[in-house]
């Protein structure tokens, strides 16, 4: 396996709090990795160093065997690496049809082939028969389906997905991993941030551990979920009883 | 999604022809066309790129003043004025582009810098000897008129303005059915999804805060040779901004063609009240159109263009 993405060294700080030190791990192409952490272990703000949004005070992310740290998100897009958003940002004042079809527009300038292009994304996720409606009404799991259908209409090669199952249902949350797993199949590298620990388990192939915005593990995720430390991070170790 | 706006040109073209044999008739026309072309450009920032400007008079200041001061100081004729004011008004509209985007000035914070930026040439201009001061300029009147643009007749100036006003609605049509119009409309929306999304919104909102100046210094332009008089408080004053911004949000501003629908209703309507009742009760008119006005935004508040052409919604 060759690694796609190449995280290198990654650091960022906020003033005085570091949110990421010294962060490196490889992601092989095909894979669904993971990276998994407790709260505020620094998951999002790493996802933000690679997707552009923050520029990462040192290190390299490389793409492809190319240094993207610090290119602005859009040049990062067409390069083909995109992304969703934990808190989704849907355009509220366009439909669904209208909403992919900002993202085709990275591939295709004129109208009619991003349209097309659009539509293919959103029959292709089943989502065809929203395609008129506005996005302004969706609910929680269909804007979470709809970043998704925007982030693949822009032809990525890497997709990360933040957070995409928080807030679902089960029955929603399944149906989401059978689409990620399927998006896998067709030769995508997903790079996604989870809390849920079963979640993980059941879809990725490999884990990364974050904890106080280090990495604490990185391997096979059956490997990595039975780490003591990894247990530790996440339930806290035992602590001496007071007598 | 977005379709040609035949009715509204098909009407403008109508209300040209009604009231060639009208000089008052053509007056109102003249003066709706005229708001409504800087309304409709003023929205292209505003209500699509979400670029909400309260200082577009900067730019109709510079396009009625760069023709007023060629054609009093120099003798040069308007055409000979116009590029140079379009011109003018662009390098402005990027500068300031320039330094609110840079730094990440947003919605409220944006329209208050501009709003500043206009404040500032308000007051220049109004110190400036060479530009008149606050007295501001006359135009003369003579030569040849379709030199001068200072015609006897009003219908020229009817047909000059239609002109500008077509151009710009099919232009924006033109646009906003494109990638540009796609794209401004996420940003619009969402900055942060659509740089994600590949749009590069630096460059697109730079075009849109332009091309909207590059418009109504047009329309400024026409305004100097048509009015034949410029002064602070009529070009570059705060009033003309508020005033695209009333026209826009009482005609829609999610449609390409409602600032011209505000334009249509409000200009006639303010004109019929100060016949009717302006005359014998003077200020009784103002007081109606503002309840009008509170009217229109209380029961309407998409605008009156979204009563019919309402979003999809399924």
């Amino acid at each position: 396996m060759t690694a796609l993405l190449d995280v290198d060294g990654i650091g960022k700080s906020f003033g005085g709090l570091t949110a990421l030190r010294d962060v490196a791990f490889q992601v092989p192409q095909g894979a669904i990795m993971g990276i998994i952490g407790p709260n505020g272990a620094g998951k999002t703000t790493l996802f933000n160093c690679i997707s552009g949004l923050m520029k990462p005070d040192a290190g390299r992310v490389r793409f492809g065997g190319r240094e993207i740290q610090g290119l602005r998100p859009h040049r990062i897009c067409r390069l083909g690496l995109a992304r969703t958003f934990q808190i989704v940002r849907p355009f509220r004042g366009m439909s669904v049809l209208e909403n992919v079809k900002v993202a085709a527009f990275a591939r295709h300038d004129r109208g009619p082939a991003a349209e097309a292009h659009a539509r293919a994304v959103l029959a292709d996720l089943g989502m065809a028969h929203m395609a008129a409606t506005d996005a302004g009404i969706l609910g929680v799991a269909e804007l979470r389906r709809l970043e998704i259908a925007r982030a693949l209409a822009t032809d990525p090669q890497v997709l990360l997905l933040d957070e995409m199952l928080a807030g679902l249902t089960a029955t929603e949350a399944a149906a989401l991993c059978d689409q990620i797993r399927a998006l896998r199949d067709r030769g995508l590298t997903i790079l996604l941030v989870e809390h849920s620990v079963p979640v993980v388990s059941a879809l990725c192939d490999r884990a990364v551990v974050l904890n106080f915005g280090e990495v604490l593990t990185e391997g096979p995720t059956a490997a990595v979920l039975a780490d003591g430390r990894v247990q530790d991070a996440y339930l806290g170790s035992a602590a001496p009883c007071p007598t | 999604m977005i379709r040609f706006p035949l009715i509204p040109v098909l009407l403008v073209v109508a209300g040209f022809a009604a009231a060639t044999q009208d000089r008052y008739l053509m007056d109102v026309f003249v003066l709706t066309c005229l708001y409504g072309t800087m309304a409709v450009a003023w929205n292209l920032a505003a209500g699509f790129t979400g670029l909400l400007s309260l200082g577009h008079s900067l730019f109709i200041g510079i396009g009625a003043y760069t023709v007023a001061y060629g054609v009093t100081a120099h003798g040069l004729s308007p055409w000979v004025m116009l590029p140079l004011a379009v011109l003018i008004a662009v390098v402005c509209a990027l500068a300031i582009g320039v330094l609110c985007f840079r730094y990440g000035l947003k919605g409220y914070y944006f329209g208050i810098a501009t709003l500043a930026f206009s404040e500032i040439a308000f007051f220049l201009v109004s110190a400036a000897v060479w530009l008149g001061r606050s007295d501001g300029m006359m135009l003369p009147a003579g030569g040849d008129p379709w030199i001068s643009l200072q015609f006897r007749a009003k219908w020229p100036y009817g047909l000059m303005i239609l002109v500008v006003l077509l151009a710009t609605l099919i232009a924006g049509w033109a646009l906003l059915r494109a990638k540009t119009g796609y794209y401004w409309r996420s940003i619009r929306d969402n900055e942060e999804a659509a740089e994600a999304l590949g749009v590069p919104i630096f460059g697109f909102k730079l075009f849109s805060f332009a091309l909207s100046a590059g418009i109504v210094a047009v329309c400024g332009a026409f305004y100097a040779c048509y009015v034949a008089f410029v002064d602070p408080r009529s070009v570059l004053g705060v009033e003309l901004s508020i005033q695209l911004l009333v026209f826009s949000i009482i005609g829609g501003m999610g449609l390409l063609w409602g600032p011209l629908l505000g334009a249509a209703i409000l200009i006639p309507a303010s004109e019929l009240l100060r016949i009717w009742i302006g005359a014998s009760f003077y200020g009784v008119n103002i007081v109606l159109y503002a309840s009008l006005l509170i009217g229109l935004a209380l029961f309407l508040p998409q605008g009156l263009g979204a009563l019919r052409w309402r979003r999809r919604v399924s």
